[in-house]
């Protein structure tokens, strides 16, 4: 037999919950006519039933993560390259500032500036080194 | 040209918007595990059962809600990078520390004044936006066109499992609540008026407090259908609707969202 999808348990637990109404409803239309013991056994029938379409209920939603998986790794995969795209952006940033350290360093050296040369290298180094001005984008 | 039709405030409002409907999950208070722990309780109720604690077994809802956990957080995840993709301060480049180099002393027998240096930082800062504008519409184009079809599938299931199975649970729920009143009527466990009134009253305060979860999440479940609404919109003029066009119906998804947002917000304060 087929496996059950989330949609045919949806109704399943449907007819569940009509079936315990209904049996509710005959309950008390006869109320008078039923022995104690035919009562509390259809009492307890009535609960099972509902009990089991709730069951089936919460079952028919697990039953959805087999039927996603593939959209599911997809907008993952989607997600990360977003995530990517943005930090080549912020990139640009970091590359404005490196381009800015160096420019110092390039005028040290043409003014043969020791001192100035070994301060523009630390400087190129540190802002190589920092994190990309947008690292913090949570997800 | 395909990715010049994309607009990015267009994107980024309407992923705003949905950020908002979509995270509403997180304040509906109720669950296929609170589900349980309820039904559990109810039965104590029905049967004076009394234990030191509470033993309910509820493996397959707190299953269910674990499912729902990933959806809702594939979805949200989506939409947070898709708003922050289109957001223009993603493209606004602080050019300080170029202009301070530009006008260090140090440039010798050149020197180039402070404003001219920033003229020169701002058309560069022109162009670069320019051209970064121009890359993020193009991403966002090749997004939401690969998005579409997974981001519909996860928004449609995740309405399924919020309007049909959540408030599903809700509708046996009221049946127990209903068998649990009728019975004690019909077996006269009541006898003085004010046991009657009490209980009769309890019923109904019980069945509002249903109704009003159920108006709860099917409200929400409406907002995910405008959200896969807009989503599609978004997909199917991606390559052809003018940057007006596109802003003014993407903002009646987005003022539909907001407006179930409210009628959301009121049911829960």
């Amino acid at each position: 037999m087929a496996n059950l999808n989330s949609v045919q348990a949806q109704q399943l637990s449907a007819n569940f919950f009509y079936l315990g109404m209904a049996i509710g409803d005959f309950r008390y239309e006869n109320w008078d006519r039923l022995s104690l013991e035919d009562n509390k056994e259809l009492s307890d029938t009535q609960n099972s039933i509902i009990r089991t379409g709730e069951d089936i209920l919460a079952f028919s939603s697990t039953l959805v993560m087999d039927e996603l998986e593939e959209s599911l790794t997809q907008i993952s995969t989607i997600t990360e390259e977003i995530k990517r795209t943005m930090k080549t952006l912020g990139n640009i940033q970091k590359g404005l500032n490196i381009a800015a350290a160096l420019l110092i360093l390039g005028v040290a050296i043409s003014n043969r500036d020791t001192k100035g040369i070994s301060a523009s290298i630390k400087e190129v180094r540190e802002t190589w080194k920092a994190p990309l001005v947008r690292s913090n984008y949570t997800f | 040209m395909l990715s010049s039709c994309v607009n990015l405030k267009s994107v980024g409002d309407f992923s705003a918007a949905s950020i908002t409907g979509i995270i509403n999950f997180e304040r509906i208070n109720y669950s296929f595990s609170q589900h349980c722990l309820d039904r559990c309780e109810d039965e104590a109720v029905g049967k004076y059962d009394l234990k030191r604690a509470r033993e309910c077994s509820c493996a397959l809802y707190i299953e269910a809600d674990s499912v729902t956990q990933v959806i809702y957080n594939s979805i949200e995840g989506y939409f947070e990078g898709l708003g922050q993709l289109s957001q223009n301060e993603l493209t606004t480049y602080n050019s300080d520390a170029v202009i301070r180099a530009l006008t260090a002393e140090e440039f010798g027998p050149v020197r180039i004044d402070e404003q001219t240096a920033t003229a020169f930082m701002s058309l560069s800062n022109t162009l670069l936006r320019a051209s970064t504008d121009f890359y993020r519409r193009k991403k966002l184009a090749k997004y939401i066109e690969r998005a579409n079809e997974p981001i519909q599938v996860l928004l449609t299931k995740f309405e399924q499992i919020v309007g049909s199975n959540l408030t599903g649970e809700l509708k046996f729920k009221r049946e127990r609540m209903y068998a649990h009143h009728m019975d004690m009527k019909m077996n006269r466990t009541l006898t003085s008026d004010y046991e009657k009134g009490k209980a009769t009253s309890e019923y109904y305060k019980g069945l509002k407090a249903i109704q009003r979860k159920d108006m709860e999440l099917k409200i929400f479940a409406q907002s995910l259908t405008q959200i896969a609404e807009g989503h599609q919109l978004l997909f199917l003029n991606r390559t052809k609707l003018s940057v007006k066009d596109l802003q003014g119906m993407l903002q009646s998804y987005s003022g539909n969202v907001n407006h179930l947002m409210s009628q959301f917000n009121k049911l829960n304060n």
